[in-house]
């Protein structure tokens, strides 16, 4: 009796599932190589041309000649040493016991060319490996099975990889971003007519920019707010842990991806939206910050969901409460001070964004600072940045005590 | 009814059949029993006690207790039953921001009203029943304390106490006294004796220590690799026995 269960429960398993794996395991090596070697090869033909040649193109192979080379090399990295895809997948090519051939190497390069059909074909076989690894002696296995001596990272060949790409990396960026150190350091007196006005701010519009400031901070208190109301019932259908069966699985994943697109967009592009929606004024301000805060609050308060002691939700379930109480008792009790800490965060971020906002029309003290840049009437902005200054250091200031307390 | 519990075939299968956690477990619990469930860790003994209750659902196999199938029951039913089994866990699973006296009431929301519950609203005898309850336990006087505020063992009693609140017919505990210090461990299994004696309530505890499981049970099971490989009382566990049910390599431990 026992055994017959066993046997049901172990046997039935398909086969197809591990060999699917495997070979998808090997296609992820080689894709991971040959990004990261187009990469390579993309950021080394611009350094050449920008610094070498000065001319500003990126590539000077067609595209998919750069994708064959880069195929090639991957095979030759692939066959003869441990590439950068192998390590991270934990893949590593072994004879398993038997003596290592160079020869094998060498065949095995040259079958890889076509290891589609052998793998294909291997799908549908009895065998354990496909065709390609057991004419050469040389298996595709796990990382975990092979014992590795140390090799200095500049022997490795992965890490050379990694440094490399690195070093370009850090070369292309100063190329692309037309760094000029030169004007950085030659050209800073041009500015001095703006900071003396800037520094001596026009203290007549104290009272009109303090209506201003109230404006941007009730903008930012309303967003807050209303954000709350969505996110707090939205995350709990964000949270992975939470989430069950299918229909639960398909909520999750709908409103993940709706929170990242949402974060995604910046608050001002938001802005520009509602603008044309509802015409120029606070209020767009309003829902620009509104929409993004749901998604930044939505993902904050289920992250914290995620990370809940699932212990005091088991004792509830064994106690015989329902799922409202398991939510009421087990869970709620621990996010609370979380989520008020996470608001109160999202609020002192809403004031700064605010401010932000005006500048592309959504009201407040931000407009009238843009307007005010735009006509060069530096002394009047000074005004209204001090402002700004002093409401964001206080709303920082209190945010960050408040919130030290609720932990 | 002489038997409480009965447990056919029970069998759980994790992660798609690759992780065989219990395979093919059936025994019986009478009433009033003491029953420890012993083993190596991984043997499958916090599997059994949740599919008890089924807050794992198990693969296979059937659970009766006190006549009805706990396997078959709708998730209404499983509440009303759930609320017949008392639970104590290794880690507590209390709310730790919470009071002891919230943790204690906790242990009653089966009974309780949910609407009512949603306002944190009980009924006076149910507060009443939990002092009565931390009174049983001698934690009376740290019932407006916080629970992380407790040392683990007073963390375990007030476990105890949420259990209590239940008037359970069955008590499960997962290695209620794993996560305490030797002399703790006596004074909350103390606890637990004193309840199967006077109350007559049926208790099942997985225990990690040979020297406990003597001490305190009426008779012990114990599981390896998820299947049942000795039954009967605690002085039938010779040399022999603990080898097969440990290992050949493992050792005798006392907590005195």
């Amino acid at each position: 009796m026992q055994d017959r269960y066993h046997a049901e429960l172990m046997m039935d398993e398909p086969d197809f599932r591990k060999r699917f794996q495997s070979i998808r395991r090997r296609a992820l090596v080689l894709l991971t190589d040959v990004i990261a070697l187009s990469y390579l090869w993309t950021l080394a033909s611009y350094c050449w041309n920008r610094f070498v040649l000065g001319t500003g193109s990126y590539i000077t192979l067609p595209w998919w000649a750069m994708i064959i080379i880069a195929i090639e090399i991957a095979a030759v990295w692939e066959n003869f040493g441990v590439s950068l895809g192998m390590h991270l997948l934990g893949v590593r090519l072994s004879s398993r016991s038997e003596e290592s051939n160079p020869a094998n190497h060498a065949l095995r390069y040259l079958l890889w060319h076509i290891a589609p059909l052998s793998l294909i074909s291997f799908f549908f076989s009895s065998k354990e490996e496909p065709w390609h690894d057991r004419v050469t002696h040389l298996y595709a296995v796990s990382a975990a099975e092979v014992e590795e001596k140390r090799v200095s990272w500049y022997r490795t060949s992965w890490k050379n990889a990694l440094a490399l790409i690195g070093v370009l990396t850090v070369l292309t960026a100063v190329g692309v971003t037309d760094m000029d150190l030169y004007a950085l350091f030659t050209r800073a007196s041009r500015t001095g007519r703006i900071w003396t006005r800037l520094l001596n701010p026009n203290f007549s519009l104290l009272g009109s920019g303090f209506r201003l400031l109230i404006v941007t901070i009730y903008m930012a208190f309303m967003a807050t707010i209303f954000a709350i109301v969505v996110a707090v019932p939205l995350s709990f259908f964000a949270a992975r842990n939470l989430a069950q069966g299918i229909i639960g699985r398909a909520i999750y994943t709908v409103v993940r991806v709706a929170i990242s697109i949402t974060r995604s967009i910046d608050a001002i592009i938001w802005a520009i939206i509602f603008l044309v929606w509802v015409r120029v004024g606070a209020f767009p301000g309003v829902l620009a910050l509104f929409v993004h805060s749901i998604a930044d609050l939505t993902k904050l308060y289920s992250e914290r969901l995620e990370s809940i002691d699932p212990g005091p939700v088991e004792a509830i379930r064994a106690a015989g409460g329902n799922k409202l109480q398991v939510i009421l008792y087990g869970i709620i009790p621990q996010i609370i001070n979380p989520y008020l800490s996470f608001t109160l965060y999202r609020w002192d971020i809403n004031v700064r964004m605010a401010t932000i906002i005006g500048i592309v029309g959504g009201g407040g003290i931000g407009q009238s600072l843009y307007q005010y840049m735009k006509v060069s009437d530096y002394s009047s902005a000074g005004m209204m940045m001090l402002l700004i200054v002093v409401t964001v250091w206080s709303i920082d200031y209190i945010s960050a005590r408040l919130r030290a307390r609720l932990n | 009814m002489d038997e409480q519990l009965v447990i056919e075939h029970l069998s759980k299968v994790y992660e798609r059949g690759e992780v065989l956690a219990l395979n093919d477990v059936s025994f019986t619990v009478k009433k009033g029993e003491f029953l420890v469930v012993i083993g190596l860790s991984g043997s499958g003994k916090s599997t059994l006690l949740r599919c008890i209750n089924r807050l794992i659902e198990p693969t296979a196999g059937k659970v009766f207790f006190e006549g009805v199938d706990v396997t078959a029951a709708s998730s209404r039913e499983l509440l009303r039953i759930r609320r017949k089994m008392g639970m104590i866990f290794q880690q507590f699973n209390l709310v730790k921001r919470s009071s002891v006296l919230t943790n204690v009431l906790a242990g009653r929301l089966g009974y309780v009203n949910p609407w009512l519950s949603v306002i944190h609203k009980f009924p006076r005898e149910d507060i009443e029943l939990a002092f009565k309850n931390l009174d049983r336990v001698a934690i009376r006087d740290q019932a407006y304390k916080r629970a992380d505020e407790l040392s683990g063992g007073q963390q375990q009693r007030v476990g105890i106490a949420r259990a209590l609140m239940q008037e359970p017919d069955l008590l499960m505990a997962d290695e209620p006294v794993s996560a305490l210090d030797p002399a703790t461990s006596h004074s909350v299994m103390k606890y637990l004796e004193q309840m199967n004696q006077e109350d007559g309530v049926t208790v099942i505890t997985s225990l990690h220590f040979l020297s406990l499981a003597r001490r305190y049970g009426t008779r012990i099971l114990a599981l390896k690799d998820g299947e049942i490989v000795f039954e009967g009382l605690p002085s039938e566990i010779d040399e022999a026995r603990f080898k097969e049910i440990y290992g050949d390599e493992a050792e005798h431990v006392e907590v005195s």
